[in-house]
């Protein structure tokens, strides 16, 4: 064999996937557009907020991913809808706007594409993030102290700093990661209802 | 031998460089994977030590990349850099630019692995890394590809097909997919639908068509000089080349079990993932023949036995991906540590395996030096080979349970965490004993390196009344 031909033939066999999966799939899902809720006139998916944006960074950056994914699986009466991660299956219309576009590998704790539907207190989701056994005894989920600042309390507490205690004057509160962290989780619902994947 | 080895002898400095860190960074990522199996096996300790790179979700994809990049990566391509212009017979020019191509990818690899434990990673698959990163690998592998090319040549009257088809399909692979995948993640607008599917094929052109055809390079290179046996068939060979490239981009599309992907995509992977193990078992038994009748060979030279299990490796990594992708079992293990137990298999298994035996079979040739020690070489095979098995099976078994915990919607998540457990401490001994055999396969590498101990193993072959310098062997070193 020539090395010009095995060099076409390598070529091309790449090639294949690249436009079978890529080029097909950006005709495919690429074009999708979201669907107006004629109840709400909002947009579904909704657009996520710019701290939710940049909480997705933060989401991605502190390894999340490593213990949850971010897909419901189908179809109804599934063990993922059973469990009550969401109400319906993830769909390629539900990641049109996370940038990151992530859906984890691996489940040591619980799927999060509802997380926002299942928690909806901002407090009580920060509160996780700095310690998680403080809402779940049995939680495995590791704490993230280094999303949160220590700040010499005044007379009056900020209204972000945690229930805790103040340990030599010190009030805990989050930072602008945490915050941002809180956004995105409270902007995962799939509480919506696409033509492609109707509420159960 | 000095004299046959003279024209290379640039070269083989550039591959010393990759080879050395190489053999570096296997160690360091060795030992964060340790710590993060203790971390997911005793919570308590990421609450006694609340450090950011220390934590869980940091130290995973750091030591991932480590042993991608890092190890299997700069090793692979170390090890053909000595090998590729003895394929070719014609020797590198311009060594100073490999070496400076070699320390580049070093300086990637560290940049990166600096990134993910102090800014964390990006969360893309195999892409967990920053755009400044890509740069520098793109540029060293500029250089590296560039060099090993020329030591391909352009005429091929002469000499092995089979290594040189997948060291060209491995040569395009890699800026190929890295080159896309970073134009569509992180420099175009594509929307997050599209972003899912081009992480899993970037993931599977990394796996699939650069990392597994370097490794089959060395393999189809390697054996037969070892052995002095010939692949029987040609065509069969061809065959699997041209399907490996064919369907190795698809492969991770099994992965995704129902979610993002569109169904079509699924249902392709799992034919490519069939098909993709009809090639590996078409290369597996070319390769078969070339070992039968020779375990008293295999059993003398420890590279021969690294290649072997490493062939091995590659054909069960490949049928237990299948196993995987039929969709009962997908639907079950998707989301579980199986995945863990497949990137054992193939990361430790195959690659590593493949890479550890041609180290010992090419580095006397490319720097006319010998093994110091017996009794590390079989403490090396023996942890290494008993560390991947300990650790594959448990998590194979680990991944079965915990799928079909999650399948059942009564059991709680501390329940399945608790199951976990005693397959999580046995996959700990797992990489515990293959720390160990590494530690004692570096301590051989620098010792040889350095010329600390007198050879008493020249080509890493355990003497017996046999001659230690079988011909073949030595065809192979000429």
């Amino acid at each position: 064999m020539k090395s010009t031909r095995a060099l076409i033939l390598a070529f091309l066999a790449l090639l294949f996937a690249w436009v079978g999966q890529v080029a097909i799939g950006y005709i495919q899902v690429g074009r999708l557009e979201p669907v107006l809720n004629e109840e709400t006139n909002y947009t579904e998916p909704p657009v996520p907020s710019g701290l939710a944006q940049t909480g997705a960074r933060v989401f991605a950056s502190e390894g999340c991913i490593e213990c949850h994914s971010l897909s419901v699986r189908g179809p109804i009466g599934s063990s993922d809808l059973t469990r009550g991660w969401g109400q319906r299956r993830s769909v390629p219309r539900d990641y049109l706007f996370r940038e990151p576009a992530l859906v984890g590998f691996s489940r040591i704790g619980p799927d999060l594409s509802n997380i926002g539907e299942r928690i909806k207190d901002p407090a009580e989701m920060t509160m996780h993030l700095y310690d998680p056994r403080q809402r779940k005894p049995a939680s495995t989920c590791p704490p993230h102290p280094w999303l949160f600042e220590k700040r010499i309390a005044g007379p009056k507490t900020e209204n972000d700093a945690l229930p805790l205690t103040p340990i030599n004057w010190k009030q805990t509160v989050p930072s602008y990661s945490a915050k941002a962290l809180v956004a995105y989780l409270q902007s995962l619902n799939l509480n919506y209802a696409l033509p492609e994947a109707p509420l159960k | 031998m000095t004299s046959s080895s003279a024209p290379y002898s640039k070269a083989s400095s550039a591959s010393l460089v990759l080879l050395g860190g190489s053999i570096f960074w296997s160690l360091l990522a060795g030992g964060l994977q340790i710590i993060s199996t203790i971390q997911l096996l005793i919570p308590l300790l990421s609450r006694l030590l609340p450090i950011s790179f220390f934590s869980y979700g940091r130290l995973v994809p750091a030591s991932t990349f480590l042993l991608t990049y890092g190890w299997i990566g700069s090793g692979l391509l170390g090890a053909l850099l000595i090998l590729a212009p003895r394929i070719s017979g014609i020797p590198f020019r311009y060594g100073r630019f490999l070496i400076g191509g070699a320390l580049l990818w070093h300086l990637a690899v560290l940049i990166g692995f600096t990134q993910i434990l102090w800014e964390g990673s990006t969360g893309l698959l195999s892409l967990p890394y920053s755009r400044s990163v890509t740069a520098v690998f793109f540029v060293s592998f500029l250089i590296l590809g560039t060099g090993i090319t020329r030591g391909l040549g352009g005429a091929w009257k002469s000499g092995p097909l089979l290594p040189r088809l997948y060291l060209l399909g491995a040569l395009l692979a890699f800026p190929l997919g890295l080159g896309t995948a970073e134009i569509i993640l992180r420099h175009s607008v594509a929307p997050g639908s599209v972003q899912i599917i081009t992480q899993l094929v970037w993931h599977s052109f990394f796996n699939h068509l650069w990392l597994t055809p370097l490794a089959l390079v060395l393999l189809f290179q390697l054996i037969p000089s070892l052995t002095g046996r010939a692949v029987s068939s040609l065509p069969l060979g061809l065959l699997a080349w041209l399907a490996t490239f064919t369907l190795g981009g698809w492969l991770s599309n099994s992965l995704a079990s129902d979610g993002p992907v569109p169904a079509w995509m699924q249902s392709a992977g799992v034919i490519a993932t069939l098909l993709f193990f009809v090639a590996a078992l078409g290369n597996g038994v070319l390769i078969k023949p070339l070992l039968e009748g020779k375990m008293d060979e295999i059993r003398r030279n420890v590279a021969l036995r690294f290649l072997s299990v490493g062939a091995w490796a590659y054909v069960s990594a490949y049928a237990w991906l299948a196993f995987l992708s039929f969709p009962g079992v997908r639907q079950t293990t998707a989301f579980t540590m199986v995945s863990s137990a497949t990137q054992t298999l193939l990361c430790f298994g195959f690659l590593g395996c493949v890479l550890t035996g041609s180290i010992y079979a090419l580095l006397p040739a490319s720097r006319n030096v010998g093994w110091p020690s017996h009794p590390a070489l079989t403490w090396h095979f023996w942890c290494t080979t008993l560390g991947l098995a300990i650790t594959a099976s448990s998590y194979a078994l680990a991944g079965i349970f915990q799928g079909l915990a999650w399948s059942d919607p009564g059991v709680p998540l501390s329940t399945i965490s608790s199951y976990l457990r005693p397959f999580l401490c046995t996959a700990l001994v797992g990489q515990g004993l293959w720390l160990v055999g590494q530690i004692a396969f570096s301590a051989l590498f620098f010792s040889t390196i350095l010329k600390l101990f007198p050879t008493t193993a020249p080509w890493a072959v355990f003497p017996t009344s046999i001659p230690n310098h079988p011909d073949a062997m030595q065809e192979t070193h000429s």
